[in-house]
């Protein structure tokens, strides 16, 4: 009876192409959607795996970006039981670098549709040199050592306008395309000239926007005040672990958030989870319209095969019987459509990965694509049965006279 | 044995009430050749479709082998017109994406084609002369052809019975001839009995039987004494 059912469907080849592009544009948006989601879960991931500590913020900070604090804090952490460094930092968004601000970058992303331009907004962080050198999951001087080039700061840098950045600012912020800036290069950040000592490489977009140098440089370039941290950076001796500071910090010092990475996972896995929500129902809504179109589809092919049905049924056919082969009918379309959706959001993620960057890796897993066919199968059985019950409860005189009109 | 009694059909057309049979009653012995013959519109059809139950009448009893077709349930009307009815339609109805040989094999489709089967379908059409054409698609065969591929179609499962709705209506007359003689050489060797509409007498002989259908009433009825209406086709004849 599949084959049967197959060669209906290659009967009227025309009709069937369409059903197929309609159903299978859901199912690569469905796959495109959750890949994209998937991406973005793996990008923090990797991010958050580089990153070990528990970073301690002002009360409720979103992000060090927006949080302000005293040194005195740095102090009272130092002193809790099982720290084992604590390095502070401050964290603003970079004033103009290279004579290019927030608004020009979002003009000339609007003017060259460049949306990677509007969306990397430098941002910088001023680190105690000295404090951080002590720490061991530093992120910049381990991703510097490992697929970086020039060096990273030491005591040397301290007070002076070097800075670290990462490739990718380096290609943003170069002479034009191929010319990146290099180590020993000038980089004008507001209205001071530094000396590019370091390139870092993270491999995540989230971290290569940092601008690093030294604190009190930074205190100096973004207008705060001497006593100002915004972060600072606490590691813990393995007992009793980074759970247990971070409790203890919060419990130490009421006006700071502590948040190890775990946490951050788990926030972000929470958000991530909320965002899936809306994802699904579009994709219900995509696939809801992709059910209308194999309900008429199927609908127009059952209707012009009154008499067929009819015949088959006086033929010994049975009402199941030919409900089964509607719905067969439906859900090899959905079989079809559910390849061509796979085939196709495989080859819209292998090419999209060509141009994205920053860490984010558009994955079309095996897993995915066995929930965009089931999806699919799942949508054409059920666009198909209304048509296929209707087909199948006609009497077959019925059937026949009808169809022979 | 087919005993037909007192068989009322009646349906709607739009807002009017169509009295397609009006009391029929009538006796088929088994094995016999039955012609079925009256103007359009008399009940003919209505009547066949009736004796394979993809009809049901509104009143009335149909019999076969003391089997009462009426009292049947859904699936017990399948498996009958599966298992014992041959149908064969006067615009040959075979499936177009289906070969000569699968269409003589829609009737096994839903349960599967054994080899056995295969081979059934493939000794009719050679016995109705399309062994050369097993793998043609019905529109590459002539209308007499495609008439046959339903014959074997009609005799693949060895049926009780056998209905042809005007079989030879879409044929000229020498494939018409050709039709006639085959089925009548087939219903021969197979014991089956056959029930053929028809508006063309010319195929019926003095050993057939002939009911006449005019305005649902067999000839020879009356409204007091439906008595039956079976007549040999040398009564028709006088």
């Amino acid at each position: 009876m599949g084959v049967f059912a197959w060669r209906n469907l290659l009967t009227r080849p025309m009709r069937t192409l369409l059903a197929l592009i309609g159903l299978s544009i859901p199912i690569l948006g469905v796959l495109g959607l959750f890949s994209l989601s998937d991406g973005l879960r793996n990008m923090v991931g990797d991010t958050l795996s580089q990153i070990e500590g528990v970073m301690v913020m002002s009360e409720n900070s979103p992000s060090p970006v927006a949080s302000s604090m005293t040194t005195d804090v740095v102090a009272k952490i130092r002193a809790i039981p099982g720290v084992r460094a604590a390095a502070p930092e401050v964290w603003r968004l970079a004033p103009d670098v290279e004579g290019r601000g927030l608004t020009s970058r979002l003009i000339g992303g609007v003017m060259t549709k460049s949306w990677n331009s509007m969306l990397d907004q430098p941002v910088v962080t001023g680190q105690d040199i000295a404090a951080h050198a002590k720490l061991r999951s530093a992120v910049y001087p381990r991703s510097l050592k490992t697929k970086g080039e020039g060096r990273f700061l030491n005591e040397g840098d301290v007070g002076k306008p070097n800075v670290v950045i990462s490739r990718k600012l380096a290609k943003q912020f170069g002479a034009g395309p191929g010319e990146p800036k290099k180590v020993g290069d000038r980089l004008r950040i507001s209205d001071v000239d530094c000396t590019i000592v370091g390139l870092y490489d993270t491999g995540s977009m989230l971290l290569d926007g940092v601008i690093v140098m030294d604190i009190g440089m930074a205190r100096k370039l973004l207008g705060m005040a001497p006593e100002t941290v915004s972060a600072v950076y606490v590691e813990a001796d393995t007992p009793p672990g980074y759970e247990a500071i971070r409790e203890a910090i919060e419990k130490a010092e009421p006006t700071v958030t502590a948040r190890s990475m775990n946490e951050v996972q788990s926030s972000f896995n929470v958000m991530m989870s909320e965002v899936d929500k809306v994802l699904m129902l579009v994709v219900s809504l995509a696939l809801a319209v992709g059910v209308v179109g194999i309900v008429n589809t199927m609908l127009m092919s059952t209707t012009e095969r009154f008499v067929e049905f009819g015949v088959l049924r006086t033929l010994g056919w049975s009402q199941a019987d030919v409900l089964r082969l509607v719905t067969t009918e439906s859900a090899c379309l959905g079989l079809l459509a559910g390849v061509v959706g796979c085939l196709l959001a495989w080859a819209g993620a292998t090419v999209a990965n060509q141009f994205l960057g920053g860490g984010i890796r558009l994955g079309v897993t095996p897993g995915s694509m066995a929930l965009g066919l089931g999806l699919s199968v799942a949508t054409g059985v059920l666009g198909g049965f209304y048509p296929a019950w209707k087909a199948a409860r006609m009497a077959p005189m019925e059937a026949i006279r009808l169809g022979s009109r | 044995m087919i005993d037909v009694v007192d068989v009322h059909k009646t349906y709607k057309s739009g807002t009017r009430e169509v009295h397609a049979l009006r009391g029929v009653t009538c006796h088929i012995q088994k094995g016999r050749r039955a012609f079925i013959v009256g103007p359009s519109g008399s009940g003919k059809s209505t009547l066949l479709y009736m004796l394979g139950v993809v009809d049901h009448p509104t009143s009335g009893r149909i019999l076969v082998e003391g089997r009462d077709l009426t009292a049947m349930s859904e699936a017990e009307r399948n498996d009958y017109r599966r298992d014992r009815v041959g149908f064969i339609f006067q615009s040959f109805n075979l499936i177009g994406n289906l070969s000569a040989i699968e269409n003589v094999l829609v009737p096994f489709l839903p349960r599967g084609v054994t080899p056995e089967r295969r081979d059934r379908a493939k000794e009719l059409l050679i016995r109705v002369g399309l062994g050369d054409r097993l793998d043609h698609r019905p529109y590459q065969l002539s209308g007499g052809e495609q008439q046959r591929v339903a014959i074997a179609r009609a005799l693949v499962k060895d049926p009780d019975l056998l209905l042809a709705d005007e079989p030879t209506g879409e044929l000229d007359s020498k494939a018409g001839d050709e039709i006639h003689h085959l089925l009548r050489e087939l219903q021969e060797t197979s014991e089956a009995t056959l029930v053929v509409v028809t508006h063309d007498r010319r195929f019926i002989t003095p050993q057939d039987l002939v009911l006449e259908i005019q305005d649902g009433l067999l000839a020879g009825d009356d409204d007091a004494e439906p008595a039956g209406g079976l007549r040999s086709a040398a009564d028709a004849a006088s």
